[in-house]
């Protein structure tokens, strides 16, 4: 009787210092920090089309090393809300630009970062681009990725990105 | 008199629609010779042997959860995924049961145990980000029957022989599959400088130029 009550409470304290071991241990916590992004700049403008880009950075302030297997933007303009502007808008690293549209995997170590380059393609629906930027609203824009760290994956979205109208016209009027 | 030499073959991305020996012969028959040796990176093969996993179509265990913690996560175990891939190649508990030996060993000072113990594939399954888009989202297992891959070129293209082999800038150059009659030490020494490169340079095959003359003319000396 004694030796299996040694037993129980070996395994227990087993148990236990394993759940503390992997407590301690943490996991990866990977963080868009909108708030520290640059605002919108414009990069190609013509008739009807006008290209514009961000800078947001990341950082991984968790405990172990992250991997962000996929990110993605979803941008927010319904036509019941506007229908001036066709809209396309993707990301990509800013150290491995590429303009496929594809996010390849990215490993984030222990406290640092980088940044994603955000960019928003913006379409005139009537063929004046410069018409239909007075007239658009702000535009939300949802950054989305999928993490891996040390638990099973997961995806969430970023703090909302406001691509605002007023941000929108300077950057066009910073063109001259 | 001859010397060894190394040629990188270039092909495009391969996926589990390629046969491995059928993409060397299109890319490299006309550079292979009798007296060659074509060696050929172990994630591709396992790559057009469709042998590679999405996170997401995995179900970790509660053991994965729980073991993977106690790998360094510069390794491929070190993620939940890649210990649910290998406890589902080579068992959960032969696992378990390598990785408290290997903890013990360690404490002994020997490095190495768990990985010897606890199956082949524990060496060579590649995590997420371990392999070029598009299989950057996949874990990547070791190929299967390796040495039967290498007979298999060595026959369909009359070179001397055949290697299937993981390669790193880390020196390290693991034989996985070999044809018959070579030595995996000597091959693993003239890979060691990776002459494959790195995945984005899309280099999976390597021919050893003149290996029979070399090794022949150095056993005469």
């Amino acid at each position: 009787m004694d030796f299996l009550i040694v037993l129980l409470v070996a395994a227990l304290f087993l148990v236990v210092a394993i759940w503390l071991y992997i407590a301690h241990q943490g996991d990866a916590e990977i963080a868009f920090l909108v708030n520290e992004r640059t605002p919108f700049t414009l990069v190609e403008k013509t008739q009807d089309t006008a290209v514009f880009s961000a800078q947001v950075p990341f950082i991984n302030k968790g405990t172990q090393d992250g991997i962000i297997m996929d990110a993605y933007t979803r941008h927010l303009l319904p036509r019941e809300q506007y229908d001036g502007v066709a809209v396309v808008s993707r990301l990509e690293l800013d150290n491995a630009p590429r303009d496929d549209g594809y996010f390849e995997a990215y490993i984030v170590p222990i406290g640092t970062g980088r940044a994603v380059i955000v960019t928003v393609k913006l379409t005139a629906q009537n063929g004046d681009i410069t018409a239909a930027l007075k007239e658009m609203p702000d535009m939300g824009i949802d950054i989305v990725y999928q993490v891996l760290g040390r638990t099973p994956w997961y995806i969430t979205k970023a703090p909302r990105i406001v691509m605002k109208q007023a941000e929108i016209l300077t950057a066009v009027g910073d063109l001259g | 008199m001859a010397e060894l030499g190394l040629i990188p073959v270039k092909t495009r991305i391969l996926t589990d629609s390629d046969n491995i020996v059928d993409t060397i012969e299109a890319y490299a028959k006309d550079d292979i010779g009798p007296d060659d040796i074509v060696c050929v990176a172990e994630s591709v093969v396992a790559i057009t042997q469709g042998r590679m996993v999405r996170p997401e179509e995995l179900n970790p265990c509660f053991l994965a959860k729980v073991l993977c913690r106690f790998i360094p996560q510069k390794g491929s175990l070190g993620s939940v995924y890649g210990m649910q891939c290998v406890m589902e190649a080579e068992g959960k508990w032969r696992v378990l049961y390598s990785l408290i030996i290997g903890m013990f060993a360690k404490l002994v000072g020997k490095s190495g145990v768990f990985y010897q113990m606890a199956g082949r594939q524990a060496a060579l399954i590649d995590d997420v980000t371990g392999t070029m888009p598009p299989f950057d989202k996949h874990l990547v297992f070791g190929p299967d029957r390796p040495n039967e891959v290498a007979e298999e070129i060595k026959q369909r293209l009359g070179c001397y022989g055949a290697t299937v082999a993981d390669v790193n800038d880390l020196k390290r150059a693991l034989i996985v599959g070999l044809s018959k009659g070579l030595e995996a030490k000597r091959i693993s020494q003239i890979l060691i400088d990776n002459p494959f490169g790195n995945a984005s340079q899309r280099t999976p095959i390597v021919i050893i130029k003149n290996y029979r003359l070399v090794e022949q003319a150095s056993a005469a000396n």
